[in-house]
Formats: C-alpha cells, sequence, structure tokens
C-alpha cells in the first residue's frame, strides 16, 4: 500500500513540479513585459503540440511529420465554423480537436494497414501536410488563401493581454502531460512501451501493435488540433504560415528528439531550451538560421537519446558506483 | 495533348536527376539525406560565382559540379560517421535530423553572406521541333544531360566492378563485407557522386529557370517524394517515378489548373507509396 501510495506520488511530482512552476513564472519574471510573455507563449504551444507528437511518434513510432497540418485542420475548423455558421468558441474548438483526431487517425489507419515503415509514415505524413497547405491556399473562398483568415469571435481579451493566453496554454500543457502520464500508467502504458521495443514480440505477446498505434494517433491529434484551434481563437488571425511546416513540424521534431523521445517531461524542457535559444538567436539577425542549424547538429551529436535519457543513464550510472562502493550490495543488472 | 506530354517527359527527366541522388545515398547509407537541395543551391552559387568571375560557362559548371561532389565528401566524413555507427532506425533518425540542421546551416549562410545569388545559364539557340512539338533549347540540352547521366549510371552500376560492390552494399552491408568490400569507401565514392548529381540539377535547372538560394527546401521535398515513388536505392524507378510524377504535373496544370496541380502530383506520390512501398522498381 504504501509502497503503490509512493508509485503514484513519483508519477505525478513531476506534473505538478511543471503545473506550480507555470502558476508563479508570470509573478517572478515575465507579467509585465509583453514581449516576453509572447515568447513564453509561444513556447508553451510549442511543448504543447509536443506533447501530442511524443505521444504518436514518441510512444508507438509512427513518424508523424504532419503536426503543423493537423493543428492547421483543428485551427481551420474552428475558424471557418465560426466564420460561416457563427459557432461559439466550445463549438468550434471541439469541432476542430474532433476533425483533426479523426484526420490524424485515418492516417495512422493507412499507415498501419499498409504496415508502412517509420520512414515511410513520415514521407506519407509530409506529403500530407504539403497537400494540405495547397488546400488551404487554394480554397480562398473559405479560407482566404495567403491573406489570412479573422476569427471572428475570438477572445479579444486574452488577445490584448497575452497573459490570458499564457494561463490558457500553460492549463493546456499541464492537462496534456496528465493524459501523457495517465496513459503511460494504464494497460495503454505497457502496450505502448512493448510495440516500441520490439513490435514483433508485442504481437505474438497478444498486444493489438494496430489498435493501440491508432489509438495514439487518435489522441496525439486531438491535442495538436486542440492546440491549433485554441491558438486560432487567442491569437484572432491564422494564415497557412501560421501552421507551416518550417513553423511546427521542425521545431517540434527537434525539441522532442532533444527532450527525449517518449518521456514525460522531454517536451516541456525541449521547448523551455528551444525558447531561450530562440530569443538569443533573434538578435543574431541574419545568422539566425545558420545558428540555428548548428545548434540542431550540436545537440544531437551530444544527447542522441535525448536529455532526460541521457542524464537518467548518466545518474544510474553515478548510483551504481557509489553502490558498488558498499560491499553488501549485490551487483545490479541493468 | 503531344505537346503535354512531351513536356511532361522533360520535366519528368528533371525530376529523375534530382530523386537519383537522394536514392543512392539511401539505398547505401540508410541516411536521407535532408541537405540535398542544399547540395544543389551550393553548386549553383560555386558555378554562379565563376561565370560572374570571368571563367567560361563550362568550366564554371564543371567547377561547381565538383564543388557538389566535395561537399558530399566532406559531410560522408565528418557528420556523417557517428551516423553510421547507428543502426536501423536510429541511424535514419540521426542522419535525418543532422542533415537538417546542416540544410539550416548552409542556406543560413548564403542567406547571410549572398542573399541575392541566382544562377541562371543562357542556352542560346532556337526553339527545337521535336514530334512537331517546339522545345526551347535550354531544356533539351537540360534533359540530354539528364538523360545522359542517368544512362552512364546505370552503365555503372551493371557493367563495372565497383557499380556491382556498390550494389552489393545497398542489398546487404554485412555480406559485402563478408566478401572484402569496405562499405565505409562505397559510401563515400556515392556521396561524392550524389553531390555532383545535385551540382548537375543545379546546372540543367539553371538551363530553364534562375536557380535563386531559398530553393534548396522545395528541392529536397521534390527528390524526396520522387526516390521514395521510384523505389529507394533505385536508380531507374527515381528515372521512371520523375518521368511519371513529370506527365501527371503537365497534364493536370494543363486540364485543371496549378493549384489543384501539386494536390494531385502529391495525391499520386501517396498513392504510389501506399499501393508499394517499396517504389516502383524498388525491391
Amino acid at each position: 500500500m504504501g509502497r503503490r501510495a509512493a508509485d503514484i506520488a513519483r508519477a505525478i511530482l513531476p506534473i505538478a513540479a511543471t503545473a506550480a512552476v507555470l502558476a508563479v513564472l508570470p509573478q517572478v519574471w515575465f507579467a509585465d513585459s509583453t514581449y516576453t510573455t509572447g515568447l513564453v507563449v509561444d513556447a508553451l504551444f510549442l511543448a504543447a503540440y509536443g506533447v501530442g507528437f511524443n505521444l504518436i511518434f514518441g510512444s508507438t513510432n509512427q513518424l508523424f511529420l504532419c503536426v503543423g497540418a493537423l493543428a492547421s485542420v483543428g485551427g481551420y475548423s474552428a475558424a471557418i465554423l465560426a466564420d460561416k455558421q457563427s459557432v461559439p468558441i466550445i463549438g468550434g474548438v471541439a469541432a476542430g480537436t474532433a476533425i483533426a483526431a479523426a484526420v490524424g487517425g485515418i492516417l495512422s489507419w493507412v499507415a498501419v494497414r499498409r504496415s508502412l515503415t517509420v520512414i515511410f509514415t513520415g514521407i506519407v505524413t509530409l506529403v500530407f501536410s504539403l497537400a494540405f497547405e495547397n488546400l488551404v491556399l487554394g480554397k480562398r473562398d473559405l479560407t482566404n488563401g495567403d491573406t489570412g483568415l479573422i476569427v471572428t469571435g475570438a477572445a479579444t481579451r486574452l488577445a490584448d493581454t497575452r497573459l490570458g493566453g499564457y494561463y490558457l496554454f500553460a492549463a493546456v500543457v499541464v492537462a496534456f502531460l496528465i493524459v501523457f502520464r495517465a496513459l503511460q500508467l494504464s494497460h495503454v502504458g505497457w502496450a505502448f512501451r512493448s510495440l516500441r521495443d520490439d513490435e514483433l514480440a508485442a504481437e505474438l505477446a497478444g498486444v493489438a501493435v494496430a489498435r493501440y498505434r491508432i489509438y495514439a494517433a487518435v489522441v496525439g491529434s486531438a491535442m495538436i488540433g486542440l492546440t491549433g484551434a485554441l491558438y486560432a481563437y487567442s491569437d484572432g488571425f491564422i494564415t497557412p504560415a501560421t501552421y507551416a511546416f518550417d513553423q511546427i513540424d521542425v521545431p517540434v521534431l527537434v525539441l522532442v528528439a532533444f527532450g527525449g523521445l517518449g518521456t514525460l517531461l522531454g517536451p516541456v524542457i525541449g521547448a523551455t531550451v528551444f525558447g531561450f535559444v530562440d530569443h538569443a538567436l533573434t538578435t543574431r539577425g541574419q545568422l539566425r538560421e545558420a545558428l540555428y542549424g548548428a545548434f540542431i547538429i550540436v545537440i544531437f551529436l551530444g544527447f542522441r537519446q535525448g536529455v532526460i535519457p541521457t542524464a537518467t543513464a548518466l545518474a544510474r550510472r553515478l548510483g551504481r558506483r557509489r553502490r558498488s562502493r558498499t560491499p553488501v550490495a549485490p551487483p545490479q543488472p541493468d | 495533348m503531344k505537346a503535354v506530354i512531351l513536356d511532361g517527359i522533360l520535366l519528368g527527366l528533371a525530376f529523375g536527376l534530382l530523386g537519383v541522388g537522394l536514392t543512392l545515398v539511401y539505398g547505401l547509407g540508410g541516411v536521407l539525406n535532408l541537405a540535398h537541395g542544399a547540395f544543389v543551391v551550393v553548386a549553383a552559387m560555386v558555378t554562379s560565382h565563376f561565370i560572374s568571375a570571368g571563367q567560361p560557362t563550362a568550366l564554371a559548371a564543371a567547377i561547381g559540379v565538383l564543388a557538389g561532389a566535395g561537399a558530399g565528401v566532406a559531410v560522408d566524413l565528418t557528420l556523417m560517421q557517428p551516423v553510421y555507427r547507428q543502426r536501423g532506425e536510429h541511424r535514419t533518425l540521426l542522419g535525418l535530423l543532422l542533415t537538417l540542421g546542416l540544410a539550416f546551416v548552409i542556406e543560413g549562410l548564403l542567406n547571410w553572406r549572398n542573399p541575392s545569388g541566382a544562377l541562371y545559364i543562357d542556352v542560346s539557340g532556337n526553339p527545337v521541333h521535336i514530334l512537331g512539338v517546339a522545345e526551347s533549347a535550354g531544356s533539351l540540352w537540360a534533359s540530354a544531360i539528364a538523360l545522359a547521366t542517368g544512362a552512364v549510371l546505370v552503365a555503372f552500376l551493371a557493367g563495372t566492378t565497383f557499380g556491382r560492390a556498390v550494389r552489393s552494399v545497398i542489398q546487404d552491408e554485412t555480406g559485402a563485407r563478408l566478401i572484402g568490400i569496405s562499405p565505409a569507401r562505397v559510401r563515400t565514392v556515392i556521396f561524392a557522386l550524389s553531390g555532383g548529381l545535385a551540382g548537375l540539377v543545379a546546372i540543367t535547372r539553371a538551363m530553364t529557370a534562375p536557380v535563386t538560394i531559398n530553393v534548396g527546401f522545395d528541392l529536397t521535398i521534390f527528390a524526396l517524394i520522387v526516390a521514395v515513388v521510384g523505389g529507394l536505392g533505385s536508380v531507374g524507378g527515381a528515372f521512371l517515378a520523375g518521368i511519371l510524377l513529370g506527365i501527371v504535373n503537365t497534364v493536370s496544370a494543363y486540364y485543371i489548373g496549378q493549384y489543384i496541380t501539386t494536390i494531385v502530383l502529391l495525391g499520386a506520390a501517396a498513392l504510389t507509396i501506399l499501393i508499394r512501398p517499396r517504389g516502383l522498381l524498388g525491391r
């Protein structure tokens, strides 16, 4: 009983700590600066996309290179419904989330049915991203094309102060982390781990690999679509560039891989580091892009498995060394 | 209709030349080189530099192709070494991320030093009539180069000892090592070849339209699609896929319109991948 309580406490602790930090951050740091608040909000929604992507790629090995497109599905669905049908915010966000979840589920279903490998899933979803971006550009009557769409019924107060946006996305990130942790701790988490370690073995042990993949894709895509729809409302204005591949997919892939694929806090740590790096690089002007590339190369040469797994491995090795000095302890297997 | 198909074939040969450089490196090292488009831009800028320095175009173009090959070797010997130490999907993912970073570095540096750089090679000569269709001299030259390159590549892989060594590494790296082939050396040569092919893409594209410094990413994506549709690792497949996609592109652009064309093209690519995940000519 005591052990179980300790397990649960350990499972919740990282989320509670993240929530606490996010709650006090405005008071101790940036509440008076609109600019800094904007930067932090950017990092937060990248983290939110990151948790969704991490659920799909990190947990079930499906390389979804369509995070921006799924967010765009959510955002444009919500915005168009508000624009043409005067649907209220809640309805628009719910519809956007549901449609994104359905699209992600279909993509995953196709990939699973055709047993595509990681790279091929990546390429099919990349092709979907490009096609969807062109669709948004082409359907001018609905989306206004390049000019962008003003989201009617957007909560102007959120856009005005930005602090409202901060609390909104902070709550979203924490909620996503809770969902992610709950899935990890349930039987679904066991299935995810087994299919990620060895797909064939998982299948032989009776894990319905296909079903769990689609499951992860639906939940992850719903997270991404929800974030995209909320972004549309909080900003009040979206263009195809808002959800462009290089704006969303590239940073999300990099920050999740940097934080550690499949780890709970990986996307949050990745987004934090990236927020700082991005801010540091804006002052470098034209060299920004090159430095950004150099940063990507250096971190992946250094932390091949991601920051969190590298740190845990290091801690474990240090711990083992300390234990091996005490003569009574038996050697620990890996 | 005849003109549209012919245009499609010419465009397709350019697509094929673009895809073949990517497909070789993937087939051999399991690395999807996301800096392939950036190599094209590097070769274009080197060529453009030597042309404006007063060198004859042919010499400048040759130097550009060599620069592409040199970039390939440099990347293989440095950045790719930790990638080759990984296996399977870890290798692909790490390769993907490192070459993505490299693409940013190259594009960023060019944006910084040479933002208005562009290469355009003016091929003089009257339009030539083929089967009653007038085609510009530039696009015919480009297609002839692409076709010749494809033929040489196929002959090289099928007919020479080194070509057979390459194919054996593509089939089975361990097996190749067992019969005394060094996969590392083969990979370096193929990376050089791939870089050179990127250089040729720069030269041939510049004969029909200016190659500017911001085309890298689009070229990479297109190379990826062509290579995958053709079957990763297959030279013939890349050209076949290029020609098919080229025809789809011009036919759809002629009859439907440009916005939808991109979607049709991407749809055709996605459909091929789904129906035949190994690609048209992949094993």
